[in-house]
């Protein structure tokens, strides 16, 4: 029996009603409603913040919103809020938004690239942008089109950017912030189930026994996941154990059992560490589930030498000398590395030893089968003995103890009948090996059957609002199309064709251009023309002082949409005022694959207006003609992309057609009705459907009266309909506005908590159909592969078949390529602090959240800043090969680094850490490792 | 006259950004020529130009250090918004698992006697719904599809609230970097002090769709949605 809050509020029988249930109903709730809050209206809405993607209840007065609570009824959060969360009330007043565009321009008003921005009209900015970007085409074609696009976008507004660029400009050159936060999960996803996206739920931390947090500092980067982690611990302390696995002392650390500080990448090997207890012990014990093994895994690697996603030898910019010999130090090993003594025990089954030179060849997913004794031989090296000597991060703690912790750790997974769930985020993710210790830690939770079963799973937990829900569901990178399709794969090009009624052989198969390529693809002149949409990439992106000055010094257009003037703002050419969250109807995605929507709940300040809005406006700019004739090879495409302006003529389509008219504006759009009388739309502004009270002059130079229909829904609807049937599945766009959000595959209009696990997930059922099997790994991506060794693939062997099926992944240790030295003598990791919000935009135009934290400090070991002379409170720069900056030393705060280590968030303009951090990636994901360079810190 | 204001704000809201003749600025932006210009350095946060760091420094940290007894109360944010520490917390943090330092002087009994804020009947509330193993099937309680909620009023402040520095923080003195136009509207006189969240307020207003805010066998068809399937050319 359950108890609604209808049933609650409108049932004189709810006291006892409750009784009977064993909850006590409060006095109180008998009580009047609140006449004052009569003329306040509520509603639900999504937190703009991180992944969790907690639920919050909006309130607005006068057209402003007046307050912010805990959602009760939100599935996530359940009436609780962090600090950012709340403050969601204020994050759309400070009072510089940007209210109008603003250009670039010289004396007489023309754009002029060195020039001041002055305001301009919509039209204006249109103008220029359509100029601009028919220059970019001419000169590269479609690859010379970028756009930096975000894990933050709407579900509807990344849908748009999509369909524009892929179906519209053919360009495959979007790619998210989310590259920065997500891809390496992405890519772990893959490898190991086929499929993206996490198999558990947040109900796993009710559930389980454990939890371990990888490299991740949960209670300040996920509060309201960590709130729930405490319940669980304090409730029964004894039972439940937390340990945080973690390469500075932080808030995760404060509630743990066993803290294990570890030294940068070294993670790689304390989960080999844990697998080969689990394997070498095996025998003697029976700790492997060998029946689930059997029926659902295979092992596999994949090669070694493949550099670390930094630029390679030939590249034009390397070429021109635009990178100094001190750099030059670091991406030399791109191309090659000399086998360290540090790494040679783990290299040594794949072939390697120390002291080998390692030629490194471009970063490669590809893969084969190996055995399980290749897998067993690769788990080895790492004894108790090598393991604790590389990972131990703290140089003033006891190798014994230290050695203890190890072994405690790999103990408690391996426990009969507890339950284990591990955690990480950007510690894993941002990693030259993120992808590989993706993988491991998936391996561990197979081995033991400890994986998709309530309580117990490797959960990737995802950074941004809406990194799962746009970013990666949607598919707003280079090489992807919705729900899991690739743009490499025509049959998926032709579904995406076809649906976006499109001529075939329009969409441009070759997917490459990922977030950090398009940076450089600037710097090298390729693109010459850049739209940033919903981030901040010359804040956030390492190496930060090439980007700044290819954008500002090289001929190109670059164009900024944000609701305030960022750093991307100012280097700009062009600045366009966006709708902020509230001010728009959306949807974000979350870690655990909720799907929530959101209605609009105020009208947006001056001229702003939402990038759904901006998107489809540039579209009506740009007709058959102008983007679907032939294309040279141009950039990493090297054939032409056929005209198909034939076909599209044969579709009904002419020269003049717009791409507004073909994509947004077809009429099955137009069947989306604004409608008063519709509960979902009733009594809520759409400034993009009807236009508003403002009458913000469009990018005709008339008053924009608003589409006509129901955009919103339409492009969720369309953008839905390739998710449905292949267990990607969201629910109609009506259902989302009455749940607090829903975990997909929503089936039979029922929610999926654990994926894979026939006994919750239809598509696993469907898939085990016939067998007594637990789970069925459905994913197809990599589904089908050839047999080898550690040491290479045998090309000889036949295809073979591994549907429903996950694999465990032979990955060995190797170290990053920059570490501390002589001269860069300490470790130097960036992120995020609680209050803020990614590059600060918006919390730190919060008054509390500001007052919170004002600054950007340099946390470090009181020995290293005594050490270096250093004083608490006194500056400090922070200096790598690339750059340096200033920041205040704090020895005493909330992170603890050990000796050796040093850690500044990235939230402060004024501690502008990306110029200091390096551009090196994951060579499979292209996800850039900011947690790990080598600095020198000296007195300021 | 809502829209006047409206427009106002983003006037003035620009008008802080000029530096080079702020006296143009209330003209149309459409009007022609560029005798209004805004410098790069003036947008922003930073002040200074982004091409170099050496006159780069951050707003420094400056946490009040009246003491917890006799530091000043700040004002709520907003209704029922977390309020603010105002005193030194050197020594309290961090709060460990058997070292929390602010329940001693902030739970209801002694609150008063200590002149603190006393944690709000919030705080002793539960409200995620208890999960169990029915048919060897994990169940929860509460229906999601008709938003339920579970409510369990407690004597001991809930664990997942026992981290109070998740939304509790000092703040530091000094000036803004950019002012925030955000009003709050109390519902009480002393709203700005109190929290008002409690009894029946905690579940008000969370239909939000109304009386329809029940999902239908309807709603689940999805009938009028021509662009919301694939058709035949499924994936």
């Amino acid at each position: 029996m359950s108890l609604s809050r209808r049933e609650f509020l409108k049932s004189s029988a709810a006291a006892s009603a409750a009784a009977a249930i064993g909850m006590s109903v409060p006095a109180e709730l008998e009580a009047a409603a609140n006449e004052a809050e009569g003329d306040w209206r509520w509603d639900k809405a999504a937190c703009r913040f991180c992944g969790t993607g907690c639920g919050i209840m909006m309130a607005t007065k006068g057209g402003k919103i007046v307050a912010v609570k805990g959602d009760p009824a939100a599935p996530v959060n359940r009436g609780l809020n962090c600090i950012k969360g709340y403050f969601n009330a204020k994050i759309m007043y400070g009072a510089d938004r940007l209210t109008q565009p603003l250009l670039r321009v010289g004396a007489d008003g023309k754009f002029d690239k060195k020039g001041k921005f002055a305001p301009i009209s919509w039209q204006r900015a249109f103008d220029e942008m359509e100029i601009n970007i028919k220059k970019a085409l001419k000169h590269g074609g479609p690859e010379s089109v970028g756009i930096f696009a975000s894990g933050q976008y709407t579900i509807m507004e990344g849908y748009a950017a999509q369909k524009m660029m892929k179906a519209g400009f053919r360009s495959n050159a979007i790619d998210p912030n989310a590259r920065h936060c997500m891809a390496s999960a992405v890519v772990g996803f893959y490898q190991t189930f086929g499929v993206d996206e996490p198999s558990g739920c947040y109900d796993d931390i009710e559930l389980t026994d454990t939890i371990v947090s990888w490299g991740s500092n949960m209670a300040e980067m996920h509060p309201i996941l960590w709130s729930r982690v405490t319940d669980r611990k304090l409730s029964d302390p004894d039972r439940v154990k937390v340990i945080s696995i973690q390469t500075y002392t932080h808030r995760t650390s404060d509630l743990a059992d066993i803290e294990i500080i570890f030294s940068p990448n070294t993670d790689v090997a304390l989960w080999n560490y844990i697998a080969r207890e689990i394997v070498m012990r095996d025998e003697a014990e029976g700790i492997i589930d060998w029946d689930f093994v059997k029926k659902h895994m295979i092992f596999a690697t994949g090669p070694v030498n493949i550099g670390y996603g930094m630029r390679r030898e030939g590249e034009k910019s390397l070429k021109d000398g635009k990178y100094s010999a001190k750099e030059m130090e670091i991406i030399s090993k791109e191309m090659k590395t000399i086998v360290s003594n540090k790494e040679g025990p783990a290299l040594e089954p794949y072939g390697y030893k120390a002291g080998d030179t390692m030629n490194h060849q471009p970063g490669t997913l590809g893969h084969w089968e190996i055995s399980f004794e290749d897998y067993k031989k690769s788990l080895e090296p790492y004894t108790l003995e090598y393991t604790a000597a590389i990972v131990k991060g703290d140089p003033d703690e006891n190798m014994e103890s230290f050695k203890e912790k190890l072994q405690a750790l790999a103990d408690l997974y391996i426990e009969k009948g507890r339950k284990v769930v591990s955690f990480w985020t950007m510690g894993m993710n941002q990693h030259t090996r993120g992808t590989w210790v993706n993988t491991l830690s998936y391996n561990v939770h197979f081995l033991l059957n400890k994986q998709a079963i309530p309580g117990s799973g490797a959960f990737s937990l995802t950074g941004q609002p809406s990194a799962c829900g746009t970013a990666r569901e949607v598919g707003t990178f280079c090489h992807r199309l919705p729900a899991d399709m690739m743009v490499a794969n025509p049959a998926h090009r032709k579904i995406a064709e076809h649906k976006w009624m499109v001529p075939e052989g329009t969409i441009n198969p070759i997917g490459v251009q990922h977030i950090m390529k398009i940076h450089r693809d600037i710097e090298d002149g390729l693109i010459k023309f850049a739209w940033v949409n919903v981030c901040n990439p010359y804040q956030d992106s390492a190496s930060a002082t090439h980007w700044i000055k290819a954008a500002r010094e090289m001929d190109n257009f670059i164009v900024t949409s944000d609701g305030y003037p960022g750093i991307s703002a100012k280097v700009s050419d062009l600045i366009l005022p966006s709708a902020m969250i509230y001010e728009k109807w959306g949807a974000y995605g979350n870690a655990e694959r909720r799907t929530q929507h959101w209605r609009q709940q105020v009208i947006p300040v001056g001229d702003a207006m939402s990038d759904t809005w901006q998107w489809v406006e540039l579209s009506k700019r740009f007709t058959v003609k102008d983007v679907w004739g032939e294309w040279a090879p141009s950039g990493p495409r090297k054939e032409k992309l056929p005209s198909v302006i034939e076909q599209a003529k044969a579709m009904g389509y002419n020269e003049e057609t717009t791409m507004f008219e073909i994509l947004f504006a077809n009429d099955i759009a137009k069947s989306y009705k604004l409608d008063q009388n519709d509960p979902i739309q009733k009594g809520y502004d759409n400034s993009e459907g009807y236009g508003d009270s403002r009458n913000v002059v469009g990018s005709d130079g008339k008053v924009f009266k608003g589409y006509g229909f129901f955009i919103q829904k339409y492009l969720f609807e369309e953008y839905a309909a390739f998710t449905r049937g292949h267990g990607h599945d969201l629910a109609p766009f009506d259902m989302y506005h009455k749940v607090r959000g829903l975990k997909w595959p929503v089936v039979d209009g029922k929610e999926t908590q654990w994926r894979f696990n026939v006994k919750y997930d239809p598509y696993a059922a469907k898939a085990a159909k016939g067998t007594d099997n637990s789970h069925a790994f459905y994913g197809t991506i990599a589904k089908a592969l050839k047999f080898g060794d550690l040491k290479g693939m045998d090309k000889a062997t036949e295809q073979k078949s591994l549907a429903n099926k996950a694999k465990i992944f032979a990955r060995p240790y190797m170290d990053p390529p920059e570490m501390p030295d002589a001269e860069y003598d300490i470790w130097l990791s960036t992120g995020r602090v609680l209050e803020h919000w990614h590059s600060g935009t918006m919390t730190m135009r919060v008054p509390e959240l500001y007052r919170a934290v004002p600054e950007a400090l340099c946390y470090m070991n009181p020995k290293d800043a005594e050490a270096k002379n250093l004083k608490q409170g006194g500056l400090c720069w922070v200096e790598s090969r690339r750059g340096r900056v200033k920041a205040r030393v704090e020895t005493r705060g909330r992170n603890r680094p050990p000796r050796g280590l040093v850690f500044v968030p990235w939230f402060d303009e004024k501690v502008f850490i990306n110029k200091v951090c390096l551009d090196a990636t994951c060579p499979m994901s292209k996800q850039t490792d900011f947690k790990k360079c080598a600095v020198k810190v000296y007195k300021a | 006259m809502k829209t006047i204001s409206k427009i106002t704000i983003g006037l003035v809201a620009v008008a802080m950004l000029m530096v080079d003749c702020a006296a143009e600025v209330a003209k149309s932006p459409a009007s022609k020529g560029a005798s209004k210009t805004i410098t790069e350095e003036s947008l922003g946060l930073r002040k200074t130009d982004i091409y170099t760091e050496d006159s780069t420094i951050a707003d420094k940290t400056e946490y009040g250090t009246a003491q917890a007894t006799t530091s000043t109360k700040i004002k709520r944010a907003f209704q029922d918004a977390p309020p603010m520490i105002p005193h030194d917390t050197t020594g309290m943090l961090p709060i460990k698992t058997e070292d929390n330092r602010c329940i001693s002087c902030h739970m209801p009994e002694v609150a008063g006697s200590m002149g603190a804020t006393p944690i709000p009947v919030s705080h002793f509330t539960d409200f995620r719904p208890k999960g169990k193993i029915v048919d060897g099937k994990f169940e929860l309680p509460t229906d999601v599809m008709k938003n339920e909620v579970a409510i369990k009023q407690e004597d001991k402040l809930q664990n997942a609230r026992f981290n109070c520095s998740a939304c509790h923080t000092p703040q530091s003195k000094g000036n803004l970097v950019v002012e925030n136009t955000f009003e709050p509207v109390f519902t009480s006189k002393d709203g700005a002090n109190k929290s008002s969240w409690a009894g029946s307020k905690m579940t008000e207003a969370l239909d939000t769709v109304g009386d329809e805010s029940f999902v239908t066998q309807e709603d689940v068809a999805n009938k009028n949605s021509p662009a919301g399937t694939l058709g035949d050319s499924g994936h």
